[in-house]
Formats: C-alpha cells, sequence, structure tokens
C-alpha cells in the first residue's frame, strides 16, 4: 500500500489546523454559513435531510487494517456505530456533529486518511479495480497510476474549481469492474502492437441527470503523457465547460456539444501548447510509488488444496458463498474474497463499528493486512490462502457478513435515497430491501444467476440505475412516491444505458413486476444465458410487457 | 417548499439546522428550537411570521442554527405539506443504528 510522504503528511495535517480553526471562526461568527460551506465541503461535510454527513475519501478503494480500524473508532465516538460504503468506494458516517469534525480529520489523518476530494467541483477522489494487484487478469496493477493521479488532483490549483466535479477511474483488466466508461474521464491500461504499456483515455461518460457512454479519446497514450495530457484535458474542459448552467456543466455535456473530433482536437492544439516535461513525472518517481504497490509475499503454494477442496463437499453452504464470493487470484493457492454488505435485511453498504473490526483482524490474519471497498458497496479481502477459506468464512459468518451473493439479484446498489440525502425525491433503502426480502431464498436467487439492480433515489443517480440490469429511480409526485424502470444497462466492459420501460410504479407494484419480469427471463433464456444477455437477444418488447403484465 | 423571503400558502413553520449538531429543528411558540415537529409553531397570523422570521434571522446571526426557512403546513393534519418536509418530520424510515440497536439517536 502507498505510504504518505512528508508533503502528504504536510498537507493533511495543515488541513486539519485549518479546518479546526474554520469551525472555530464559524461558532463565534466570524466566517458565516456562506463563507463557511465551501470549506466544509473541501473537507467532505454535508448538511444532509437530518444532520451533517462526512464522507471519507478512500482512494482507489485501498483501506489498510489500521485505517479501518479507526473508521470503527470513529463510527463508535462520534457517530452511531455504522459506517456506509459508497459508490465511489468511499465511507460515509451520516451523524456526526459540527464540533468534533475537527477531532475526527485529526484522527483520520493519524491514519493517513481525510475528506479531500469528496465534495465540490473539483478533480474528486479516483476510484479503481478492487481486484487490483490480486487479479490474472490484469496488465499490471492499475494502483500506481491511480495514486500519481490522487497526488496530481490533490490541491491542484488549476482544478480547484472547475465547472463541474469531476471522476476519474482507472482499470488494467478487460473486465471492466469501476465503470470507467460512466466516467468524465475512465483509464484503461492497455498494451499496443509493439507491447509497449500505455493508457486508453476514455471522456465524457457520466450517469446523473443525462447519462453519457465515454468515448475514445486516445486509443492509445503512451504511459509517460498521462499527466501532462490529462492536463490538457482539463484545461479544455476548464475553458469551455459551461459555469451558467450547473445541469450542463459536466465535460459530458460539453464533449457531445463539441462532438469528439472537435473536442479531441481542441485537447491535442492545447496539448501541443504544454512541455510536457513540465508536467510528467519521472520514471524514478513513478517507480518509487509503484514500488509500494509490490506484491505481499505470496508463499509459493499448488493452487489445489486438499483441504479446502474437501469442505466445499462436506459444506454446502460454504461451498454456495466459495461459488459467488470468490474470484480468482494471480497467485497458485490464493483467492480474491468478496464479502457481501448486503445482507436481505440491511441497507445495502452499510457495516458496524465492530464488523470493520473484524474484518480488519481478519486482513491481519488472512490477507497481508489489505481491504478493498468496491463501488458496488461490499468489501474484499485481496490475497486469501485457499487453505484459510473455510477458517476465514467461518468468522465471517460469527459477525454475519457470510451472505453469499455477490453478483446475484440482492446484491444491489442503492444510495441513501430520501431516508437521509437532502437531495432525494424518494426512498430507496426500504425498496433494495423489500426486492431482497422477495428473492430472500438463496436457491432462487442462484438459479436467477447473475443480476445487477440499481436503485436511485433520485435523477443524480447515485446508485448507477443507469447501468443496472434492472435501473430504478425513485420519485415523488403529490406526496406519493413511484419508481420509473429501466431495463439494460450495463456497467461493465460493454456499458450502456438502460432504456425507460415506462410509467412508474408503487413500490409494491414494483416488486410485483420484477418477479414477473424474472420469471419471464427464467422461462425464456437459452442455457445459462444471463439477464442481460436474454434482455440483448430477445429485446424491451417482451420484458415491458412481463413488467406491466398485472 | 416556502422560504425565508417569500412565504408560502396557509399555515406555516419555521425550520432550521441547528449549527453545532446539525439535527432539524423548528421555531416553537414559546420561539424555541425544538427537534420535536410536535412543539413547532404553526401559524398563519402574518405579523407572527414577521416576529418568527426576525427570530430565525437572529439566530442565524447569533450562528445557533443555520438554513432557516418556512414550510407550509396541511392545515387539517398539521403536516407538512412537502414531502420532503414530511420526512425530516419523522426522520429516516431506516438507519442501521435503529435496527441493530447500536447507539441510539442523538
Amino acid at each position: 500500500m502507498y505510504r504518505y510522504d512528508e508533503f502528504d503528511h504536510e498537507i493533511v495535517q495543515s488541513r486539519v489546523k485549518q479546518f479546526k480553526a474554520q469551525v472555530e471562526r464559524r461558532l463565534d461568527g466570524r466566517l458565516t454559513e456562506a463563507q463557511f460551506r465551501p470549506l466544509r465541503l473541501m473537507n467532505g461535510l454535508y448538511l444532509q435531510l437530518h444532520a451533517y454527513m462526512l464522507r471519507v475519501a478512500v482512494p482507489y478503494g485501498t483501506l489498510s487494517a489500521k485505517q479501518l480500524r479507526q473508521l470503527a473508532m470513529i463510527a463508535d465516538k462520534y457517530d452511531r456505530g455504522y459506517g456506509h460504503v459508497t459508490t465511489r468506494q468511499n465511507v460515509q458516517f451520516n451523524w456526526p456533529e459540527l464540533t468534533d469534525v475537527p477531532d475526527i480529520l485529526q484522527d483520520l489523518a493519524d491514519v493517513e486518511m481525510h475528506g479531500f476530494q469528496t465534495s465540490g467541483n473539483c478533480i474528486r477522489n479516483v476510484t479503481s479495480d478492487p481486484y487490483a494487484g490480486a487479479t490474472a487478469e490484469e496488465i499490471e496493477d492499475p494502483r500506481p497510476t491511480a495514486e500519481l493521479l490522487r497526488q496530481w488532483s490533490t490541491l491542484h490549483p488549476e482544478f480547484a474549481f472547475l465547472p463541474r466535479k469531476f471522476k476519474l477511474a482507472v482499470t488494467a483488466s478487460n473486465t471492466d469492474r469501476a465503470v470507467i466508461k460512466a466516467h468524465d474521464i475512465g483509464i484503461e491500461v492497455v498494451k499496443n502492437e509493439a507491447g509497449e504499456t500505455g493508457y486508453h483515455i476514455i471522456v465524457g461518460g457520466g450517469l446523473g441527470r443525462t447519462p453519457i457512454i465515454g468515448q475514445t479519446l486516445r486509443a492509445f497514450l503512451p504511459r509517460e503523457e498521462l499527466l501532462p495530457y490529462l492536463e490538457a484535458t482539463l484545461r479544455v474542459y476548464n475553458r469551455y465547460g459551461r459555469r451558467d448552467n450547473k445541469y450542463k456543466a459536466r465535460i459530458k455535456i460539453l464533449v457531445t456539444e463539441t462532438g469528439i473530433e472537435e473536442f479531441t482536437k481542441q485537447v491535442e492544439d492545447e496539448y501541443a501548447t504544454l512541455v510536457p516535461l513540465d508536467i510528467a513525472v519521472s520514471p524514478e518517481e513513478v517507480a518509487r510509488i509503484t514500488s509500494y504497490f509490490a506484491d505481499p509475499d505470496f508463499e509459493d503454494l499448488p493452487d489445489h488444496d486438499d483441504a479446502y477442496q474437501a469442505k466445499l463437499i462436506t459444506d454446502k453452504d460454504f461451498a454456495n458463498w466459495a461459488n459467488n464470493n470468490l474470484a480468482e487470484h494471480k497467485a497458485a493457492g490464493y483467492a480474491i474474497v468478496n464479502i457481501s454488505l448486503k445482507p436481505i435485511e440491511l441497507a445495502p453498504g452499510d457495516i458496524t463499528s465492530d464488523q470493520m473490526r473484524a474484518v480488519a483482524d481478519l486482513s491481519d490474519t488472512y490477507s497481508f493486512s489489505e481491504i478493498r471497498t468496491t463501488h458496488q458497496q461490499n468489501m474484499v479481502l485481496p490475497h486469501v490462502k485457499k487453505s484459510d477459506l473455510y477458517a476465514l468464512y467461518q468468522k465471517l459468518k460469527a459477525v454475519k457478513l457470510h451472505a453469499d451473493n455477490i453478483g446475484l439479484i440482492s446484491d444491489i446498489i442503492c444510495c441513501p435515497g430520501m431516508d437521509f440525502c437532502a437531495l432525494a425525491t424518494a426512498r430507496s433503502i426500504p425498496l433494495s430491501q423489500a426486492i431482497a426480502q422477495r428473492f430472500a431464498d438463496p436457491e432462487r436467487q442462484r438459479a436467477i444467476g447473475e443480476m445487477q439492480i440499481k436503485i436511485s433515489g433520485c435523477i443524480n443517480a447515485c446508485g448507477h440505475h443507469h447501468v443496472g440490469h434492472i435501473g430504478i429511480l425513485g420519485l415523488e409526485k403529490a406526496g406519493v412516491e413511484f419508481y420509473q424502470v429501466k431495463l439494460g444497462g450495463d456497467a461493465s466492459e460493454n456499458a450502456a444505458v438502460g432504456q425507460v420501460t415506462g410509467p412508474g410504479f408503487s413500490q409494491g407494484e414494483l416488486i410485483d413486476g420484477i418477479e414477473r419480469l424474472v420469471d419471464y427471463y427464467l422461462g425464456v433464456r437459452e442455457d445459462n444465458e444471463r439477464f442481460i444477455d436474454s434482455f440483448k437477444r430477445l429485446g424491451m418488447a417482451p420484458f415491458k410487457e412481463a413488467l406491466y403484465a398485472a | 417548499m416556502s422560504t425565508l423571503k417569500h412565504k408560502g400558502k396557509g399555515p406555516q413553520s419555521l425550520t432550521a439546522n441547528e449549527l453545532r449538531e446539525g439535527m432539524n429543528v423548528w421555531l416553537t411558540p414559546e420561539f424555541e428550537w425544538s427537534r420535536d415537529y410536535g412543539d413547532a409553531l404553526q401559524t398563519e397570523d402574518v405579523a407572527v411570521m414577521e416576529k418568527m422570521l426576525a427570530k430565525g434571522e437572529a439566530d442565524e446571526n447569533e450562528n445557533l442554527v443555520v438554513g432557516v426557512y418556512f414550510i407550509d403546513v396541511e392545515a387539517d393534519t398539521g403536516l407538512p405539506v412537502r414531502y420532503r418536509e414530511k420526512f425530516r418530520v419523522k426522520g429516516p424510515s431506516y438507519d442501521t443504528a435503529d435496527e441493530l440497536g447500536l447507539q441510539k439517536a442523538k
């Protein structure tokens, strides 16, 4: 994992001192709310529907055991004993008090954490593949690139007041686990025909009220040109992005209105004016950053573990968990473990302080003290020996973190919705719980197979509903919640925006409609065809008919 | 929603958030702030509203509350008109802390 250098420490500690003084000035009236608001937002502190909310940055979703324990301590000491994993791999606390936040930020700084870049019109916290450094699929670990971007974008003076927020994601596998095409800039580590490693730059993607899939800006960008090229891209956005209308201010609107060819020309023209070496970092610095992400000391193991295989036969529940929640690791004898934060009865992404401590302990024992958060609002232990999987499973079970539903219909992405969010128009958590309850039978879930339901409580789409196989948007009219449905969205490397089916539903009607939809799918699918593939094969009409068939 | 500057139709209440703790509050008939909407002053009297407005602005200036605004209230039920405001009154319909008996709400 990356460890802060002296500059990182100084920046974060300085910010804590600054914010402490700013809170004091706010409380005694030397700062008005209008003056204070942008300062608190720069540290991730929002005023939500019922109370303050603090969003803590988890750069590229990588946490140490020590950091997770500190988050647990903060949850207990300052909040209500739990935290919430967001779709940008961050962690939120729903009930902090303003007077405590300087102490919380100090506690975060003590473990190299903060709330920078979790709000405001800046380059936001960089996200990445939660399997980074563990999957055999990747060309290289994408996190050194993500860390380079974190350092470049943190407090970048030219990009602190962009027309609107700006989101970056980095992957290095053909399988996209970071939804890079729905980002302002998505960065894919690729190799060219000569075998050189560089970047595929995708621009202008985004969700929100205007969902757009990103387009290629550069098919192959040499590695050393990354920062200068992004600098040129951000400059063009800063210059031409709209500031008169916040709903048209994201780069996706600029790219769409300008056209990708003209936008690319503008970026290339700007790039030609730069002196790349003034911006690019040296190979030595890249090597220094990369060294922090070196593989842990994997043991030299056979890929087959007899004891593990035996348990798969004797313990059916364990076998089901292993089947759904494990992924292939690059090192023989190891596995990537997904920890579902989607138990049927609780809110997606929530984790109690006791569970945080348990996961931290388990990571110490079984996964080199590393934890990942995922945009799917789950957690990952990236490096677990197969021989340890059964013991790990038992310990996860003891703290109720053994849900075996990764990728299934109850593994729902869900924003906080009207229960917490000041922007929401309808609740999303109760709907996700109702869907999970309806499909609670594990056998039924497994029979349905891969299914991504994503729920947003308003058109800002924090719940990624545009790219759900079944996407649900919560709205309200005359005091009544209703839910609009999209079908056929895809958050993978085949990214697609779903199509609206038609009139909205009440929650009760929607649950019945989804059940009819799922039953229809099970009746028409060929072999082990996934829902999304059946939808692509058959089109909207029959699925819509099933959904509205009541 | 009515606002501090533009009052809506029918009965009105004045709401805000506590600056320090952030919790939702409503102005009471005693011109104090309560976290319980049941205590809220509801009035259609313009003269009273002017006094409520003055109190809200004064308490913002005193750094006690933040984001003061009037809300429309249903004459028959006494509840806020807007769905969002109903939620501010009731609190979350789900909170993991409540569900699991973790720490109590403040």
